[in-house]
């Protein structure tokens, strides 16, 4: 699995129980477990091909714990990402103001990494309108402020969730080119230190 | 430890189970000479792939270290302790239903059912804030945890330290480690030592998460920090690791069982996982479900089996690693308090119970190690061994009938010098979990009758209503054998020659008797 090339790493960031792995899950595997809610220890990695025009591109996804207790590992995982995944639960306004920090630390550390604002369950919120607690409006509003785009996902009935990643390697396609090789446009003294060590998302 | 002098000449002067015909250096037909440490069947060729494989007073004794003072505060405490736990008779602690045990964490502390626990494990911090509970939520027991941090307190007032309060057919056991405090409250047989050394584990389970530095470092700044913020999530582990105690033979005898494969099989598997190294890699551990296949270390470097529990508890009680390739730092506690290792963990297939786990000392390796478990899994799947493997998960474990000694329904046999024990698969009277937690509690008694800190036995036949069951420990093995209650002291003696001539014959496959480095 891992052997396969990697084009760009995404990383998944969030909240615990917002959802995150349950996204990877449903996009990767087709699936949605039912049981217990099981939190992801550290983070978990799988190399997922997709296929964009006449191309195919491989994501590297990064699936990060939301435990507070990872949180001083989180930069392992989203350096040199070039997008992610911001997760919040549109049920939890709590997860909502996590994900706006994790857009702060993003916007300051990875200023080459593309935002994904997505809020989850949405499938919750079908069931009863009155569960939501992040309008939509709210979101897109924050998502235009900080240039990301937004969408609302259900992991559950898969809705909008291929729509998500597909449009994540159609972007990575469409601006790989600007980023592709840096060491042959020369350095770039403002960038951030040690960015260009990482650029690379594995070290064959 | 004076049990060390004493137990050269002991091995000899007290083995009259069995008579002892001579002693010979190599590996002999007859396991009798097996007294001797390091040629007990199941004792590795080389070395040991574990550091103090015989350390169960190893574990125990770093408690007692800072206990120096004897305390008898039966009497005196005896009123602060019905706050705890209500009045039941010893009689009436064997009608619990153990299948009451699912966890309600939102169940009523001041409900009869709470009290009644046989068990219960309280964390909390120097300041008295509750960190976990095993029942009920850390915020409905606030008080209660701010009255055992009192009786701490008070204790420590007069330069003494607390070790256990006795009353009532109940154990409140204290383990007092800064910046923790862990609090057992036991209605079973066991022992202090036995309580304090299930607290340790939870310790070094909290440990594994956060490591010392981090937890030190925490409420040097903050004494009043609550801890569950950075626990969130993990209580499930601490959980489990408290069903594992109570049910894990290997956790009570302070060692690992193998998956039971063709010694020529597990060697290719084991020589895989030595080719596939790289430089930060420091172990290489194959598990199938709750079993070792093999464990490959970097030269010099052990893996203590408290460690290798906590590894095997994380992998057990987690889907999580099933998603994907998991990379997740962890503490190894008794390798190194202070720092954390990264552990690349992954199944070999996505259906497969085989789990591969590599430890590694730098974050940034995840790739390598990736790299690694691709080589090993190529390499593997070639060979023929691969097959002798998945064959092999099919029957993970063994019946007693094919030992072939009349009324023997269960054993547990370690080798001391290896830190590995075989035990075969319980009998048809023990299929419930409930008689499974009995036996094993039997086995607990028996374990604490021969680790008594001051009167250890070297044998102890029992008779019981339900079985009989005989204890020996020898310098180079620990034995346990149940029996039918048909059996006899008689037939249980001879059972002992007969059982180590047969572990003997099948030790290649039962145990790893040839371990590697990188």
């Amino acid at each position: 699995m891992s052997a396969m090339r990697v084009d760009a790493k995404v990383v998944m960031l969030g909240k615990e129980s917002v959802g995150k792995t349950s996204l990877v899950e449903r996009y990767v595997h087709h699936r949605f477990l039912v049981g217990p809610y099981q939190n992801t220890i550290g983070a978990a990695f799988i190399a997922k091909p997709i296929q964009v025009g006449e191309k195919v591109i491989t994501l590297g996804i990064w699936d990060t714990a939301g435990s507070e207790r990872y949180e001083a590992m989180s930069r392992i995982y989203y350096r040199g990402a070039r997008a992610a995944i911001v997760c919040y639960d549109m049920t939890d306004t709590s997860s909502f103001q996590r994900a706006r920090f994790w857009v702060k630390e993003l916007q300051n550390c990875e200023e080459h990494c593309k935002i994904y604002l997505c809020g989850t369950k949405s499938d919750v919120i079908e069931g009863d309108r009155s569960l939501r607690q992040i309008d939509y409006h709210d979101a897109q509003d924050f998502a235009d402020e900080i240039g990301a785009l937004l969408f609302e996902t259900s992991s559950k009935t898969g809705n909008n969730v291929d729509e998500l990643f597909q449009k994540v390697a159609e972007d990575y396609n469409t601006t790989a080119f600007q980023y592709m090789t840096p060491e042959e446009t020369g350095v770039d003294l403002g960038q951030k230190k040690d960015s260009y060590f990482y650029s690379c998302c594995h070290n064959n | 430890m004076d049990g060390e002098a004493q137990r050269s000449t002991a091995s000899w002067e007290n083995a009259t189970l069995a008579p002892v015909d001579s002693l010979r250096s190599e590996r002999a037909e007859s396991p009798m000479p097996g007294l001797v440490e390091g040629t007990e069947p199941g004792a590795g060729q080389k070395s040991a792939m574990f550091v103090h494989a015989q350390s169960f007073e190893d574990l125990t004794a770093e408690g007692e270290d800072e206990r120096e003072a004897e305390l008898d505060k039966s009497g005196e405490c005896a009123d602060e302790l019905k706050v705890l736990v209500g009045e039941k008779s010893v009689e009436e602690q064997h009608n619990i239903d153990v299948t009451s045990e699912t966890r309600t964490k939102e169940e009523d502390v001041c409900s009869e059912a709470w009290r009644s626990h046989r068990k219960h494990v309280f964390v909390l911090s120097e300041a008295g804030k509750p960190i976990y509970s095993r029942y009920g939520t850390e915020e409905a027991l606030s008080s209660t945890m701010g009255v055992m941090m009192a009786l701490v307190s008070v204790v420590e007032a007069d330069k003494n330290v607390i070790r256990s309060i006795h009353a009532d057919g109940c154990k409140v056991v204290f383990l007092t480690k800064s910046p923790l405090v862990l609090v057992g409250v036991s209605r079973t047989s066991q022992t202090d030592k036995e309580l304090l050394r299930e607290l340790l584990y939870i310790y070094y389970q909290i440990v594994s998460l956060l490591t010392l530095t981090q937890l030190n470092h925490i409420f040097q700044h903050k004494q009043n920090f609550d801890l569950r913020r950075l626990l969130a999530g993990s209580e499930y582990l601490t959980d489990n690791l408290l069903h594992r105690l109570d049910r894990d033979p290997g956790l009570l005898l302070s060692a690992v069982t193998c998956l039971p494969l063709a010694s020529s099989a597990r060697d290719v598997v084991s020589s895989g996982l030595q080719a596939a190294k790289s430089e930060s890699l420091v172990f290489s551990i194959l598990l199938a479900g709750d079993r070792l296949v093999t464990l490959v270390r970097k030269k010099d470097q052990f893996l203590h089996h408290i460690d290798l529990h906590l590894v095997f508890n994380l992998v057990g009680s987690s889907s999580s690693f099933r998603e994907g390739e998991g990379w997740t730092p962890i503490c190894l506690p008794k390798f190194n308090t202070a720092g954390f290792f990264h552990a690349h963990i992954s199944y070999l297939e996505p259906a497969s119970q085989l789990c591969l786990i590599l430890v590694s000392t730098d974050r940034e390796d995840f790739f390598n190690m990736s790299d690694c478990k691709q080589r090993f899994l190529e390499r593997l799947s070639k060979r023929s061994a691969y097959q002798a493997l998945k064959e092999a998960l099919k029957c993970p474990s063994y019946s007693v009938e094919q030992v072939a000694i009349p009324e023997l329904r269960h054993f547990l046999y370690k080798s001391k010098s290896s830190g590995l024990y075989t035990s075969p698969e319980f009998p048809e009277v023990y299929q419930s979990d409930a008689e499974q937690e009995r036996l094993m509690g039997l086995y607990q008694d028996l374990h604490s009758s021969l680790h008594h800190p001051s009167r250890p036995l070297r044998s102890f036949y029992r008779c019981g209503e339900s079985e009989n069951l005989l204890a020996w420990v020898t310098s180079g093995f620990e034995l346990y054998l149940c029996f039918s209650p048909l059996g006899t002291k008689a037939l249980a003696l001879s059972a002992v020659n007969k059982l180590l001539k047969w572990i003997r014959k099948e030790e290649d496959r039962l145990f790893i008797l040839s371990p590697l480095t990188y």
